[in-house]
């Protein structure tokens, strides 16, 4: 738990007593119970994250979003004078502690909001709980399943559908047809070769060969080289750093000289420093965070995005990556439900579900209750590694 | 052909890092019949002190030398704290002990270094193409490595006079004493070069593999097999054991199914301890180091 929690908890805790205590002395008339319930006392965040194991690179960028915007809003003085606790727990990027984390926060916390987990593996455990106790949660990962006729359960993360969208858009332009794909073995992963040959059947593109690898993967030389083999027109690798920097690497290392795209899921620094020079060339659809400084002026997300750039960067001395920028979203989404409706769970779920052209730092979330991601291909823009920087890509439609 | 041959050599590379910490787990168990567990974090530290150093300015050698150093002290720290004060020391006193120690320092590397893996600067970046197979100096760098050091220690066993003493003690221990060949050195000089060789296979791995504070636990399992194949008690067995599951695990990775390759060291590991016990490459003799 980080420091900012504790110390979080020791201040709600002495509120709790206080308050505890005002309720003793008012018992007398207001029948007991009322105090220990919704409206008063703390307002409990919990959060799930990929902070160790796999998911790393995603998980610690995350907590630290999460406590930066906590501690602006204690310094704000919490929500109608309501203090926000944020309780962040580790789920060591496994399926299991994931489910244990969610099950603790719903049942010995108390939390009124769960937000995480950062991968779909951890996500995907957590929904069952989160549907049977009635709890909201905002994933902040990629994969459509975690919210697919789901009640309880939205996510913060671009759709792996819409991901995929924009990349067969880009692969249509360029004339390509036949994709070799290497992809994430875990949830992350699950069902994107399926989405290929469906979303690209208009356009006569389908997936050629698949090769799959665990997201601890360290060696890629064996799936690199069927790759190779395959001699598709256009490969994909579909995973997350530092898996999926280490790929690129071996992809070039071997000299395949075929055309690279990568999903969403290298948003950050890591992605650059385990590549290298390895990376440069290859196009991915990312969220706009990346390329920020070269966003045109009436960017709708230009503003969002520049503050949160620059709060985030005074803070922590280095720049967030995409993955801070859906924990960012997920707590902006979560605070605004809380402070229009309260704590009662099923108003936030309700709202969250109307949520209307909500500016963020991955995309303007419209949300439906089919949709439960709320950002459509335009939450994403094309982004080309130049010189180990990104680069925004010209000409496009959105 | 290109193909396998690629596969080969990434296998050889592999199991060449493989081999030298199958040699530390040899070294600490003909000696003192001690399976140490923390070996693989002997290389996970070896790599995050390494990756640090650099970071901090100093020069990719010093940089090497401070880790392989450090993690020799915590080995030779462990020794003492740990293993040497247990007065009936038997194996499975030693794989909890151990456990301890390794879960102890995996905490501390996880608090100290954080949670993300990273990799150390190659010694020579890039990489060369022959005849359609691709090699990294890394890769060249590791077998060459290796080598060296494989070797080095197989001269002390051999050779020299402690190294000498060293198999006595393995082979008879008592009748050692007798003649004068103190076990609690001869255990410490076990660990202190168990600590060597998993710091520089961590040091060595860096770059290709990447290290974390967990990367440990891998890389132990997996050397633990290599040394199983040489019935952990052969230098040679855990060098051919290393080099075998490594280029076994590519060649399954890329012909039969990539989410088998860290099934290939657990299957080897039952087939081996049911048919050959004693070791696939190893005589019958008990304790030959």
């Amino acid at each position: 738990m980080s420091r900012r929690t504790t110390r979080a908890r020791v201040a709600a805790c002495a509120a709790a007593l206080t308050l505890g205590l005002a309720g003793c002395a008012e018992s007398a008339d207001s029948g007991g119970d009322a105090a220990a319930t919704d409206e008063s006392g703390p307002i409990r965040i919990g959060a799930v994250l990929d902070i160790t194991g796999a998911g790393a690179s995603l998980g610690v960028p995350e907590r630290q979003a999460l406590e930066l915007l906590a501690g602006q809003l204690e310094a704000e003085g919490g929500i109608d004078g309501r203090e926000v606790e944020l309780i962040i727990e580790d789920n060591q990027s496994t399926e299991d502690a994931a489910a244990q984390a969610m099950n603790k926060l719903v049942s010995q916390d108390q939390v009124d909001v769960v937000l995480g987990a950062s991968r779909t593996g951890p996500s995907l455990a957590m929904r069952p709980i989160a549907e049977a106790s009635q709890i909201p949660m905002i994933s902040l990962a990629a994969n459509a399943a975690i919210v697919e006729g789901s009640e309880w359960v939205f996510k913060s993360a671009q759709n792996d559908r819409v991901v995929i969208e924009r990349m067969v858009e880009y692969m249509a332009d360029q004339g390509w047809t036949t994709i070799g794909l290497a992809r994430d073995a875990s949830g992350f992963g699950e069902g994107v070769q399926e989405i290929f040959d469906e979303v690209g059947s208009e356009a006569g593109i389908s997936v050629v060969a698949v090769e799959r690898f665990a997201p601890d993967a360290t060696d890629f030389t064996a799936q690199m080289v069927n790759l190779r083999d395959a001699a598709a027109d256009v490969n994909v690798i579909w995973g997350i750093p530092p898996a999926a920097g280490l790929a690129q690497r071996a992809y070039a290392q071997l000299g395949i000289t075929t055309p690279v795209m990568q999903s969403h899921g290298i948003g950050n620094q890591v992605f650059l420093d385990t590549a290298g020079e390895a990376a440069n060339g290859l196009v991915a659809p990312l969220g706009r965070l990346v390329v920020a400084d070269q966003l045109p002026e009436d960017d709708p997300q230009r503003e969002v995005i520049t503050s949160f750039i620059e709060d985030y960067t005074a803070e922590y001395g280095e720049e967030p990556s995409t993955f801070a920028g859906h924990a960012y979203d997920a707590w902006q989404l979560a605070i605004d439900a809380l402070r229009e409706v309260g704590t009662d769970p099923q108003a936030i779920r309700d709202h969250l579900e109307g949520v209307q052209d909500f500016v963020g730092i991955s995309g303007t979330f419209t949300m439906t209750p089919e949709d439960h991601s709320g950002l459509s291909k335009d939450a994403l823009v094309l982004v080309g590694v130049q010189d180990g920087d990104w680069t925004l890509l010209p000409d496009q439609g959105a | 052909m290109v193909d396998l041959l690629q596969l080969v050599f990434a296998g050889l590379s592999q199991g060449a890092v493989y081999a030298l910490i199958a040699i530390g787990f040899v070294a600490v168990f003909t000696v003192s019949g001690v399976i140490n567990l923390a070996q693989g974090e002997f290389a996970a530290l070896a790599g995050l002190v390494a990756i640090s150093a650099a970071g901090s300015g100093l020069p990719l050698p010093a940089a090497a030398v401070v880790a392989v150093a450090s993690v020799a002290v915590v080995a030779v720290l462990m020794e003492r704290l740990a293993i040497a004060p247990v007065k009936r020391m038997t194996t499975l006193v030693s794989l909890i002990l151990t456990l301890g120690v390794s879960t102890g320092l995996k905490a501390l590397m996880l608090l100290v270094y954080g949670p993300n893996a990273e990799g150390l600067t190659p010694i020579t970046p890039g990489g060369v193409t022959v005849g359609g197979v691709s090699i990294r100096y890394q890769e060249l760098w590791i077998l060459a490595v290796a080598g060296l050091v494989a070797l080095a220690v197989y001269w002390f066993y051999e050779r020299t006079l402690a190294g000498k003493a060293l198999r006595a003690c393995a082979e008879q221990p008592v009748a050692a004493r007798l003649v004068g060949i103190s076990l609690g050195r001869a255990s410490l000089t076990a660990f202190l070069i168990a600590g060597c060789v998993g710091a520089v296979a961590g040091v060595l791995a860096s770059p290709v593999y990447f290290t974390s504070w967990e990367s440990g636990l891998t890389l132990g399992l997996k050397g633990f097999v290599a040394a199983t194949l040489g019935g952990l008690v052969s230098v040679r067995g855990a060098v051919l054991g290393g080099l075998l599951l490594g280029v076994l695990e590519n060649l399954t990775a890329g012909y039969v199914s990539t989410g088998l390759r860290d099934a290939v060291a657990f299957l080897l590991l039952i087939i081996v301890l049911v048919a050959r016990p004693s070791g696939v490459f190893g005589r019958h003799a008990e304790a030959r180091v």
